[in-house]
């Protein structure tokens, strides 16, 4: 009882409030910083019957294509180290079936719904775009240009600048609402793929996608995985998602959604301080249904005892250009 | 279904390898049907990472028993929980075999530790009047289901790959004779078992209603990772939400698919 109540004086002197897309027409306003990540989630009605979803950042939608897809066969997930990868390709019942039957019971939530978009082609983004516009209950769109499992040998659409650039400007021109692009970690200068985001109107930028990874069974010599390969998520990932949100976060100025093995509030804080302005969970969910929320509750807490009152005070704390400071060398130790 | 905390209260060898864990877990022992299974935490750390699919064994009042084999990670750290030690339970999950108010005479298959739901499955049909025969197959004598462990009840039918108790051979070959008699089949074993069931019901008696329980990899066990779906007539479906238990003529047998240029192959199982 005393440990609840604490948390609820906590949470109210801590200011744990994000507006991404301050530009946008209708900017994602969110309570906390903590999202559930694509692909981790369904739809968000899945886990409803199970947890308080409604006390989450956001809800991040399945990728979301313009025709519904049945995705790959299986075997599709495969557990590694830390860690899994899989190999959906994409199942999703299309834009319109989702628009239909999904967009009413977001509109009925307190939780901001993000819908997280994959096209082959830039027309394909900017179709869905245009449907997504004015639907009651959507409040962002999230581009994934860095789906990792339904183009040949791990190809990815948004694997250089000047595609990213295209899909987000083509995108920009056809929505109000704020647009985060998700990015691909295996890129040659990542840095160059969120400026050219950022420069053709993003919000934000959600980093990481799954790193490309396989598994031989060795009983068959054979991939696990009937795609051969999957995308790796889970804690293995971590330290590699830290350090691209550690540098992308300094290279743009616009808001860094960092993901990629989050499973406590200390992995968060570790997520915040490389710059990230949200966080997203995502296999952790699988693992333990209750994670983001127990991020939710743990957060006040993780930032008073490092003499934060505001989110944004801890974001970027890692950064060269905040040391040294009194805060950072004093305070935080 | 819900998260709940379970307290193992008896962990008993039953075979080579095999543990039965009986869990209190009240309110779950009283709702969950065979076929259906628990998405239990193993381990104290991320490794490993997910959580692991345990069909439910058998229910007595407060208390829901799981047949574990030790073949991993997850499951080797299960059959070594103890007495009074937790569990991080989340179930009872998916849909279970359904007995049909008109079918008397069932037949069981149970292929390896396939078994499992079968028994708790078997008991339930009993107390309804029902006839049940039980056909197992295991690798050899060591590994078969202990009839001790069966009510009297039951006529219990053992083939073996070696030879050393029962029928030596698949434990499908039993099934044909069986078949009149039968007004309604259940399976659950290995995905070579089940096709091997399915074309003989196919063949031989297309019209009998037949459930098999699937097993596929699973991720969330809530429907969203779609990690665990399995090819059906109806499109792709998911194991842990539309399943486990599918009727046998929705399945398209992996075997029996059209090759998509991927690597298929599977070695007899």
């Amino acid at each position: 009882m005393a440990v609840a109540l604490r948390k609820v004086e906590a949470s109210a002197t801590v200011d744990l409030k994000v507006e991404i897309g301050t530009a946008s027409k209708i900017p994602l306003v969110l309570r906390n910083p903590v999202l559930v990540a694509s692909g981790t989630f369904g739809y968000g009605t899945e886990y409803a019957r199970l947890i308080d979803i409604q006390r989450l950042g956001a809800i991040v939608s399945k990728g979301i294509t313009a025709r519904p897809r049945r995705g790959n066969r299986g075997p599709r997930i495969v557990e590694t180290p830390s860690g899994m990868l899989n190999a959906i390709g994409l199942q999703n019942i299309g834009i319109h079936k989702v628009i239909a039957k999904m967009a009413p019971f977001w509109a009925e939530w307190d939780v901001p719904v993000v819908v997280n978009i994959a096209g082959d082609t830039v027309d394909e983004f900017a179709y869905m775009a245009e449907r997504l516009e004015g639907v009651p209950g959507v409040a962002g769109i999230e581009l994934n240009v860095s789906c990792p499992n339904v183009w040949e040998g791990g190809r990815v659409i948004g694997e250089d600048a000047a595609t990213t650039s295209a899909i987000v400007e083509a995108v920009r021109s056809r929505t109000g609402l704020p647009v985060l692009v998700k990015l691909s970690p295996q890129v040659a200068d990542i840095c160059g793929v969120a400026r050219a985001a950022e420069d053709a109107g993003a919000d934000a930028i959600s980093l990481i996608n799954t790193f490309v990874g396989m598994k031989i069974d060795t009983r068959t010599a054979r991939p696990v995985l009937s795609n051969t390969t999957g995308g790796l998520s889970g804690p293995a990932i971590r330290p590699l998602a830290v350090w691209l949100v550690y540098l992308v976060s300094q290279a743009v100025a616009i808001p860094v959604i960092g993901m990629g093995g989050i499973a406590t509030v200390e992995d968060a804080v570790e997520f915040i301080m490389a710059g990230a302005t949200a966080i997203q969970v995502g296999t952790a969910t699988f693992a333990e249904p209750r994670t983001a929320l127990r991020i939710v509750e743990n957060l006040p807490d993780a930032l008073l005892s490092r003499a934060c009152t505001r989110l944004a005070d801890l974001v970027g704390r890692a950064h060269p250009t905040q040391h040294p400071s009194p805060i950072a060398m004093g305070e935080a130790r | 279904m819900k998260l709940f905390t379970a307290t193992v209260v008896e962990n008993e060898t039953i075979m080579p390898a095999t543990n039965v864990l009986s869990l209190r877990a009240p309110e779950s022992a009283r709702s969950a049907a065979p076929g259906q299974f628990l998405h239990i935490h193993c381990g104290e750390s991320t490794a490993p990472l997910l959580r692991r699919p345990m069909s439910v064994y058998r229910t007595e009042r407060d208390v829901i028993q799981l047949m574990i084999r030790d073949v991993g990670e997850g499951s080797a750290w299960l059959v070594r929980r103890q007495p009074g030690e937790e569990l991080d339970c989340l179930g009872p999950l998916g849909h279970g075999f359904r007995l049909l108010p008109q079918a008397r005479n069932l037949l069981m298959v149970g292929g390896g530790y396939g078994v499992a739901p079968l028994v708790g499955l078997a008991e339930r049909a009993l107390t309804r009047g029902a006839s049940v025969t039980l056909a197992v197959g295991a690798a050899t004598r060591a590994h078969v289901f202990p009839t001790d462990l069966l009510p009297p009840e039951i006529e219990y039918l053992v083939a073996t790959d070696d030879g050393s108790a029962g029928h030596a051979g698949y434990v499908t070959d039993l099934v044909p004779d069986r078949l009149a008699w039968a007004e309604a089949v259940y399976a659950c074993g290995p995905l070579a078992m089940m096709s091997a069931l399915a074309r003989i019901i196919r063949a031989e008696a297309p019209a009998k209603p037949t459930q098999v329980a699937m097993e596929e990899r699973m991720g969330c066990a809530m429907g969203v990772c779609l990690g665990c779906v399995v090819e059906t007539t109806r499109g792709p479906l998911r194991v842990c939400t539309e399943g486990p238990v599918f009727d046998i003529r929705n399945i398209v047998w992996r075997e029996e698919s059209a090759p998509l240029g991927g690597h298929r192959g599977r070695s007899a199982a």
